[in-house]
C-alpha cells in the first residue's frame, strides 16, 4: 500500500511541479513585477508605485474607478441577464420536443463560438449602420438608421452586455437543462398536488431546487466577464473603459515602466474577482451552516 | 371524507400497443382504504396521476361526491398524492415540508404553525421539526410526506408504493400506522403497491389489474377462495389448477369426475378450470371420503415449521397440498394416498 501511494506522488510530482512553475511561477513574475523590480530597465528595488498611480495618482485614477464601476455594472447585468434569460428559456421549452431541439441547438452552436466573432456579430447587428437599424428605417419604423439608439461602443457597455448575454446564457442554459432534466417533473407535480399553482411552483420549487447551480454557474460567469479583454475591446469605448483593457493597453505602450502599472492593474483585477469568490463561498458556508 | 367514483376510465401513451388504463372502473365508498394492485407496468400510478390531474384520460369520468373533477386543475382539487420517493423538498426543513400546502394557500403562519405540530403529533414524529430531509431515516421521511399530505384534509389520499422503499420491520410499523391514522381521520384512501401480500394486509377492498385491465375488485379474501382467472388466482399464489368439462351435474376431469356446490354454474363455459387452495387439500392413507375423492401418489415433503407441503401427482395430474404440521399423519413420498377436494372448497372459473 504505502509503496503505491509512494509510486503515485513520485509519478505525479514531475508534471505538477511544471504546472506550478507555468501557473504560480507567471503569477509570481506579474506579482514582482507590479511591485517595480524590472531587472530588463535596471529597476531593482521593490515598492507600490504602480498601485498608487493606478488607485489614487491624478493621471490614472478617475479610469481606474470609472471602469471599476463599468466593470462591474457589465458583469452583474450580462451575469444576471444571461441567467434569467436562460432560465425562462430552459423553462419554456423543457416540454416541448420541438423547442427543446431547437434550442439545444442553436445555444450549443452557441458554446463553442469564440468571443470574438459573437463581438463582430453584435457590432453587425445592433450598430447604427447594422442590420437592425437599417431594417427599422427600412420599415419606416425610424425616420433614419441615425436614429437608432447607441447600442454599441456606447458608455453603458450595452453592446458588451449584448454580447455577454447572447454567449453566456448558452452555458447556464446547458447547466439548467442538466439540472432539470435530472431533477424531473415529480417535485413540481406533487407541489401541485399540495395546492400549488403555477407561480407558486416556479417560486417555492424550481428556483429553490435550481438556485444551487446557476449560483455557482453564475460565480463563474462573473468572474470570466470581469477579467475578459476581447468583447470590450471591440465594443467599448475610450472612456470609460473596462479594466482588461486598460491594463492590455499598459502593456501595449511602448514606456518599458508602463509594465508595472499593467500588472498592478492586472493583480487588482485578480483580486477583486477572488474577493467576490471568497464573499460567495462564505455567504454559502453560513447557509448550510444555518441548515 | 368523499366517495370516488372511476368510470370507464382510458388513457392511451404514443408507443404503446395497448391502453395504459383500460376502460376501468371503480366505486370507492367514503372512508375505505382501497388498493390497486398488479404487476409493473399495469398502470397504477396512470391512474392516480389521471386522479390527481396530472394527466387528462382519454375517455370516462373521475367523480368525487358525484361531480366530476376532470375540469379542475390539480392545484384545485384537494386530492394529494404521496410519491414512491416521499419527495420533501430537500431546501426545506421538516416544519416547512409539512406545512407547505397551508402555505400555498395563505394561511396564517400561527395556523400553520399549530397545524404542523398537530399532524407531526400523529406521525409520532413530535421533536424533529427543525431537522433537514437529509438527516432523516427513510422510515421519518415517509411519515413526515404522509403528514404534509394529510395536514390540509385532503378530499382523497393517494399513496404510491408507500411501502416498498422500506425495511421489512419498519414496513410492518408504517402499515400499522397508515392503516390506524386513515381510520382515525376517516379519509379515503387509495394505494398503489405490486404485492399482494401488502394488499390483503391494508386494503378494505383490492383493485387487480393486468395489463390495464380491471380484473376483479372485491374483498381480499374472495382473491383467495373465489379467484376470476388463473392469472388472478396465480397471483395470489394459487398454485392448483384443473381443467374441466362442464356436464349437467357435474365435471369432467382427467383424473375423474368433479362435484361441485357453487352457486353460479350458469355462468361457466362448457370447458372452464377449477382451483383449490393447497390448505383445502385434505390426504388421507384410508379412504374416510364421500365424494371428490382420487388416488394419488406422494412425489415429495417438505416441512417448513407450522405447516407441511406435500406435492402429490393423480393421473399425471401436479396438486399442492399444505397441512398443519401438528398431528400429522405419518405421510412420507411415494405413498399411495386418497386425495380429497372438499367439493365447498373448490372454486370454478372460466379462463
Ligand atoms: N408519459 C408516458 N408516456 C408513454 N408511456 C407511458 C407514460 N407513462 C407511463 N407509460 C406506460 O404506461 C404503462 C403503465 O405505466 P404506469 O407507470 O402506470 O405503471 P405502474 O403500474 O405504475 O408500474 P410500476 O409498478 O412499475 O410503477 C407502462 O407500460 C408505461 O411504460
Ligand atoms: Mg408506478
Amino acid at each position: 500500500m504505502g509503496g503505491d501511494k509512494t509510486k503515485i506522488i513520485l509519478s505525479i510530482t514531475p508534471p505538477l511541479l511544471i504546472i506550478i512553475l507555468l501557473f504560480y511561477g507567471g503569477i509570481f513574475y506579474g506579482l514582482v513585477q507590479s511591485l517595480g523590480y524590472q531587472p530588463a530597465i535596471g529597476k531593482y528595488e521593490i515598492n507600490f508605485d504602480a498601485y498608487y498611480n493606478i488607485l489614487f495618482s491624478e493621471r490614472y485614477a478617475k479610469l481606474f474607478w470609472t471602469g471599476l464601476a463599468l466593470n462591474l455594472w457589465v458583469s452583474f447585468v450580462s451575469t444576471f441577464l444571461a441567467a434569467v434569460l436562460a432560465l425562462f428559456a430552459a423553462l419554456a421549452i423543457r416540454k416541448t420536443f420541438f423547442g427543446k431541439t431547437v434550442c439545444n441547438f442553436i445555444y450549443s452552436l452557441n458554446l463553442p463560438m469564440p468571443h470574438l466573432v459573437v463581438a463582430v456579430g453584435i457590432i453587425f447587428v445592433f450598430s447604427q449602420s447594422g442590420l437592425l437599424a437599417r431594417m427599422l428605417a427600412q420599415l419606416n419604423i425610424i425616420s433614419s438608421p441615425g436614429d437608432f439608439p447607441v447600442l454599441v461602443k456606447d458608455k453603458y457597455g450595452v453592446g458588451i452586455i449584448l454580447a455577454y448575454i447572447w454567449k453566456e446564457s448558452a452555458f447556464f442554459f446547458i447547466i439548467l437543462m442538466s439540472v432539470l432534466q435530472s431533477l424531473g417533473e415529480n417535485f413540481e407535480e406533487l407541489a401541485q398536488s399540495l395546492g400549488a399553482n403555477r407561480w407558486q411552483r416556479f417560486r417555492y420549487v424550481i428556483l429553490p431546487l435550481v438556485m444551487p447551480s446557476l449560483f455557482s454557474a453564475s460565480i463563474i460567469v462573473f468572474a470570466f466577464s470581469f477579467g475578459a479583454y476581447e468583447v470590450p475591446a471591440l465594443l467599448g469605448v475610450i472612456y470609460p473603459q473596462m479594466l482588461p483593457v486598460m491594463a492590455f493597453e499598459f502593456f501595449l505602450n511602448p514606456d518599458l515602466n508602463a509594465r508595472s502599472e499593467g500588472m498592478a492593474l492586472s493583480i487588482i483585477i485578480a483580486l477583486i474577482v477572488m474577493i467576490l469568490v471568497i464573499i460567495y463561498f462564505w455567504l454559502t458556508q453560513t447557509r448550510i451552516r444555518k441548515d | 371524507m368523499t366517495e370516488v367514483n372511476i368510470v370507464n376510465l382510458i388513457k392511451n401513451f404514443s408507443g404503446m400497443t395497448r391502453p395504459a388504463v383500460d376502460n376501468i372502473s371503480i366505486n370507492i365508498q367514503n372512508g375505505e382504504l382501497i388498493a390497486l394492485l398488479g404487476p409493473s407496468g399495469c398502470g397504477k400510478t396512470t391512474i392516480l396521476k389521471m386522479i390527481t390531474g396530472l394527466l387528462t384520460p382519454d375517455n370516462g369520468d373521475i367523480l368525487l361526491d358525484n361531480q366530476s373533477i376532470l375540469s379542475v386543475p390539480t392545484e384545485k382539487r384537494n386530492v394529494v398524492m404521496v410519491f414512491q420517493n416521499y419527495l420533501l423538498f430537500p431546501y426545506m426543513n421538516v416544519n416547512e415540508n409539512v406545512g407547505f400546502s397551508l402555505k400555498m394557500k395563505g394561511d396564517d403562519p400561527k395556523v400553520i404553525n399549530k397545524r404542523v405540530q398537530e399532524m407531526l403529533e400523529l406521525v409520532k414524529l413530535p421533536d424533529i421539526g427543525e431537522r433537514r430531509p437529509k438527516q432523516l431515516s427513510g422510515g421519518q421521511q415517509q411519515r413526515v410526506a404522509l403528514a404534509r399530505a394529510l395536514i390540509a384534509n385532503p378530499r382523497l389520499l393517494l399513496l404510491d408504493e408507500p411501502l416498498s422503499n422500506l425495511d421489512a420491520h419498519l414496513r410492518d410499523e408504517m402499515r400499522e400506522l397508515i392503516t390506524s391514522i386513515q381510520k382515525k381521520l376517516g379519509v379515503t384512501c387509495m394505494f398503489v403497491t405490486h404485492d399482494q401480500e401488502e394488499a390483503v394486509l391494508l386494503a378494505d377492498k383490492i383493485a387487480l389489474i393486468f395489463d390495464g385491465k380491471l380484473q376483479n375488485f372485491a374483498e381480499p379474501k374472495e382473491f383467495y377462495e373465489k379467484p376470476i382467472n388463473v392469472s388472478a388466482a396465480k397471483f395470489f399464489g394459487g398454485v392448483n389448477f384443473i381443467e374441466l368439462n362442464k356436464n349437467t351435474n357435474y365435471f369432467d376431469s382427467s383424473i375423474g369426475k368433479i362435484i361441485s356446490n357453487q352457486k353460479n354454474v350458469d355462468e361457466l363455459h362448457s370447458k372452464c378450470i377449477a382451483t383449490i387452495r393447497p390448505e383445502n387439500i385434505k390426504i388421507s392413507r384410508e379412504n374416510i371420503y364421500q365424494d371428490n375423492f382420487f388416488k394419488g401418489k406422494i412425489k415429495s415433503v417438505i416441512f417448513s415449521g407450522t405447516h407441511t407441503r406435500y406435492k402429490i401427482v393423480i393421473n399425471n395430474l401436479n396438486l399442492e397440498c399444505s397441512l398443519q404440521s401438528l398431528g400429522i399423519q405419518n405421510i412420507n413420498k411415494e405413498d399411495e394416498v386418497f386425495v380429497n377436494l372438499p367439493k365447498d372448497k373448490i372454486w370454478i372459473m372460466n379462463d
